[in-house]
This record gives C-alpha cells, structure tokens and sequence, in this order.
C-alpha cells in the first residue's frame, strides 16, 4: 500500500530518457539569452530574471511568450500582477516576427499566436496558490498534446505578490513563498511545462542592489539570471547568476526591438 | 489540494476517509445520492459535503471548451478590447502622443518631478479631462481626488474647468448638434461637482482610504480615474520600521492595480524626488525607492530642461522612450510655447 503514496523510483537511465523525450527548450526569441542558457528555457525547471525597474524583464516575458506561441510549442499562459501585460506590444512583436508575410496571411498568423496566449490577472498569493492548484487540476485531468496543452507558464512578477507579506515577525510569508515555490516547481516537472518568473531589486549592503525575497528564495528556482539595462539605450546585459548546467557568472548582451 | 484542505467537520472527514474517499478527484465524480449511501448519512448533509469542493473540479467546468483556467483571456481577446479603449488626454497634443493617446485605463501611472514642475496640475487638468463628454471625444467619467497634501486649490479647478470647456467649445464650434445636447453637461460647476476629493492626514488614513475604495467603486460605476497627490508624502517621514513600510506600500500598490483592473480605470500617482547618492555623486530619484519602482505599470517623469518643461517616460511596457515638452498655462496644460518662461524666485 505504500506504494500508491510516492512518487516511483526512477533509475538514471529513466531520467536522462526523460529529459531528452519530454524536456525540451523553449526558445525566447533573444539569441543572446538562448546561447547562454543552451537552447532556451528548459521545460521541466523554474527560471528566475532578476533586475531593477525598466530593465527589460517584462519586455524578455512578452517576448518569449510571442515566440513560443509562434513556433508551435504549445500554449503559454500569462500570469500578470502589475497590468504589464499588453497585448498591443505583442502584437508589434509578432509583426516584427512575421516579417517575411503579408496582407491576409499575416492577419490570420497574429489572430493564431494571440490565441495561444492566455492572460490572467492575480493580485493576491492565495489567488496565485489557488490558480496553481486548479492548473494543475487541469492539467491531470485533461488529454491534451502537443500544441493545445500549457507549455510555458509566466509569473510577472511573483515579487509583488510575496512582498507584502514577508518579513515581520511571523514565518507565514515564508511559507507561502516555499509553498508557491513546490507548486511551480511539481507543475513543472509532471507536466513538462517550463515556468517563467519576474524578480525586483532591492537595496543591500553598501548601496549595492541585490535580488529581493531574501536568502530563502535563492535555492527556489533552477536558473537565475540578472537583466540591466543602460539608460537611453536598446541594449540590455544579462548574466547568469545560478544554473543547473552552465557556468555562473557569464555574460552577454541582447538588443530590445523597439 | 487533497480533502484535509476541505472546510468540512473532522467526522465528516474521518467518514469519507474511512469510505476510501482520499482525493478531490475520486469525490469529483461522485453524485450525492452515492455518497450518502457510502457514508451512511444523510442526503442533504452529502450535497452540502459536495458544495464545499473548490469550483473547478466540479465535473461540469472540465468538459467545457476553455478549460485551461477559468477567467484566463486571451491575447487576441484583448487586443480587440484595448483598440476600443478611449485613453484620457491630458489637455497637451505632444504629451498625449508619446503617452500613446493619453492616459491608459486598466494601469497604474506614476507620474514623478521636482516642486513646482506641476504634478498637481496635471493631477487636476486629469480630473476634468476625464469628464469631457463622449460626443466631444472623451470618456464622460467621473474623478476620484485623494490629496494628502492639501494641495489641490478649488478656485484653480475652476479656472481649468473653464479652459477646458472653451477649449471643447472652440474645437467643436460646427457641431451644434453636439452643442446643444450638452449644454448642462458643459458647465464649470457640474465638472467639479464630478470630482469626489478626499483629504488625507496620515498614513493610516491613506490606507483606510485605498481599502474603502473598492466599496465606493461599486456604488459609483462612473468613475474612471483615482489620482493620489502625492502617494508617498505620508510614508517618508514617522516610519521606523522600513521592513514594515515596504510591506505596507506593496500591499497599496497591489490593491491599486487591483483596482484598476477591476474597475477599468485609470490610477495616477503622483510622487516626489528625493537625492540619492550613487556612483560617486547625488542623483535626483523618485522617493521610497527601488522597491516602489515596481508598484507602476508606467512612470513618466517631469522635468525641467533650461527654462521649458519637459515630460519623460521612464517606465512602460507598450511606449517608447520619449520626451515631449508641455507648458502650465492659465486654462491648465497646453502645448509648449516659445514664451513659457520659468520664475525664478532670488
């Protein structure tokens, strides 16, 4: 009876199957981030961008999002706390995607990707906790493949959800943010979905900016990397601040079309 | 989620349990008549067991179409409802094209400068702005005022109230049609008497106010902008606890996009700078800090550039980077012209 209440053992061999069959990388669009994080987003793992204001990491989310839908990979959901999600750049985005297209064609591509792209606004971590746990409901209980089931699921931003209530002398903050933490990370894995989530800055020692949410949340994603942005310019830095493969501490820079 | 979770009474619990009742799914498929004989109670007590599981395992909500999440829209949804929207001009053609029409519904707007750059002009020229009737191109809406630092003046509403009817007047002289169907709308006094003001002296008052505001939105269904001049006035001074201050702003800044959202209406911030000292020299930034910079969907700052002012968009995910000129005029803010000429007090 034991048996029916874990998860089953998997040997490596089963894993690495795994992991090449279901796991595949979502590409965002961005050569730059693609190249430095070896293929794109990695379904199956928690992907943090960490930046201060106007960074680009709403931008990198919409972008993604576009691209994605685009090219086939599946569904991609759009969690927005900030009413940052804007259709209308979207739209600009796949029209600079669909340049080799026109009249009609190109009309009938922008109604198929903004179809793909589903868009729901939380302004509470409860809300958040409960639009999980009904996901992945969802998901459990539906037969979908291939293009019409979620692969990318994007949180913009989880900041602003969990500031409010951590810190103080409770602990509940905490634990609603490690709760939401196994949730992304269990829908991740069993439903072979790659998750997207926004950080903010805040200021630390020294004056020197550092990631919010605290030490608790640094072991929470799989992959983290930190966006700036040069003021007046298109061109933003990224750097690989925590990765399951690849070294930290590498750099390169991408171009933000206007 | 799992049936410990369910809001139901431990012999309840204990009874489904022991029934081989272990997870939502398994009581998702059952009707009321079964598990009442399964549990051996009554059938009235088994619909109310079945009534209390979360909506979306129901077995209704998993066959329908749209079924990924429910409430969820999509893009293309959407992109159809933002070309229908109608943005708030604010009195300046310039300052309108680089905001893409004027203020957006459904996001929250910072706006930030110096003293005497004129936020609280702008913050009132948006309240009678928003009033403009749909005929004459606007949204025909009614203005929430929150001032808290009493610096919203009548007598100048007026006076912008004025310019601004004249200025309607004016563009619409040939449409007398127009004219005559809103005359009484058109009146200096029954634009004011359309702005609901609310006048803040602490902290504790500003929250109260932000958390009553979703009750008197849904009783006033016309109101489509809320501006706070100035959001931080009351946060700068008399904290302690920064942690708690952090806190207590994050939570603003989400009921107000909730808000905004919910309501579809425009939210306008109005903030103040502060120096700050960084690479080596003192810089001039928005007050509260980088963790409020993230509280906006859009920031636009204002600033002086020689003698002429200027407005600059900092922060937005659909605009681009771009400054435009505007000037404070005795009817409110106008286009820049070349005789605007800053005070300079010795």
């Amino acid at each position: 009876m034991m048996e029916d209440w874990h998860q089953p053992w998997l040997n490596g061999v089963e894993l690495l199957e795994d992991s090449n069959r279901n796991k595949h990388f979502l590409p965002t669009g961005y050569e730059g981030i693609d190249v430095l994080l070896g293929g794109g987003l990695c379904e199956g793992q928690l992907t943090e961008i960490v930046g201060s204001s106007s960074s680009g990491k709403t931008q990198v989310c919409l972008y993604s999002a576009a691209h994605v839908a685009d090219k086939h990979f599946g569904v991609v959901m759009f969690l927005d706390t900030c009413n940052s999600f804007s259709p209308k750049r979207i739209a600009c985005m796949v029209d600079q995607l669909s340049s080799s297209f026109s009249g009609e064609a190109k009309e009938r591509r922008l109604k198929r990707i903004m179809s793909n792209i589903f868009c729901h606004s939380i302004f509470d971590i409860f809300a958040l906790l409960d639009v999980l746990h009904q996901l992945e409901f969802n998901l459990k209980h539906q037969v979908t493949s291939g293009h019409t089931k979620i692969c990318l699921l994007i949180i913009d931003s989880i900041s602003s959800l969990l500031t409010p209530v951590l810190g103080g002398k409770g602990s509940e903050g905490r634990l609603l943010m490690v709760s939401a933490g196994i949730i992304l990370k269990k829908l991740a894995n069993e439903h072979n979905v790659s998750v997207l989530v926004t950080n903010h800055m805040v200021g630390g020692e020294g004056g020197i900016l550092k990631p919010a949410l605290g030490e608790s949340w640094k072991s929470i994603p799989h992959v983290r990397l930190q966006l700036t942005h040069d003021q007046g310019s298109n061109i933003c830095n990224v750097s690989i601040l925590k990765h399951t493969f690849m070294a930290s501490g590498r750099t390169t820079k991408f171009v933000i079309h206007g | 989620m799992e049936i410990a979770n369910l809001p139901i009474s431990p012999s309840q619990r204990a009874k489904l349990l022991s029934a081989g009742y272990t997870t939502l799914t398994s009581l998702s498929a059952v009707s009321p008549f079964q598990l009442a004989r399964d549990l051996n109670i009554a059938l009235q007590e088994a619909s109310d067991i079945l009534k209390v599981m979360p909506e979306f395992t129901r077995s209704e909500s998993l066959h329908g179409g749209n079924a990924i999440l429910k409430g969820a829209q999509t893009a293309w949804d959407m992109l159809s409802e933002e070309q229908m929207q109608k943005h708030i001009t604010t009195g300046c053609e310039n300052l309108d094209t680089i905001l893409g029409g004027g203020i957006h519904c459904k996001e929250v707007t910072e706006v930030g400068g110096v003293p005497g750059i004129g936020k609280t002009q702008l913050g009132i020229q948006l309240a009678v702005n928003v009033q403009i009737p749909v005929e004459y191109g606007g949204l025909h809406g009614k203005a929430v005022y929150i001032d808290t630092e009493g610096s919203f003046m009548v007598e100048r509403a007026h006076q912008i109230a004025e310019g601004c009817i004249m200025d309607m007047l004016d563009k619409f002289r040939h449409h007398q049609k127009v004219i005559l169907a809103c005359q009484e709308q058109m009146q200096p006094n029954s634009f004011l008497a359309n702005i609901f003001y609310f006048r803040i002296c602490s902290y504790t008052e500003q929250i109260a106010v932000i958390n009553y505001l979703g009750k008197f939105l849904a009783e006033q269904k016309d109101v489509k902008i809320i501006i706070i001049d100035s959001v931080t006035f009351h946060f700068r001074q008399d904290f302690d606890d920064l942690a708690r201050r952090t806190r207590v702003l994050s939570g603003m800044s989400l009921e107000l996009m909730k808000l905004a959202k919910t309501y579809n209406l425009a939210v306008v911030l109005l903030n103040q700078v502060t120096t700050k000292f960084t690479e080596g020299s003192f810089q001039l930034t928005l007050a509260l800090g980088d963790s409020w910079s993230h509280a906006c969907t859009n920031r636009v700052i204002l600033y002086w550039n020689g003698n002429d002012r200027h407005a600059y968009i900092d922060k937005s995910p659909s605009l681009r980077s771009a400054s435009a000129p505007f000037s404070v005029t005795s009817k409110g803010i106008r286009n820049a012209t070349s005789q605007c000429k800053r005070v300079r007090m010795m």
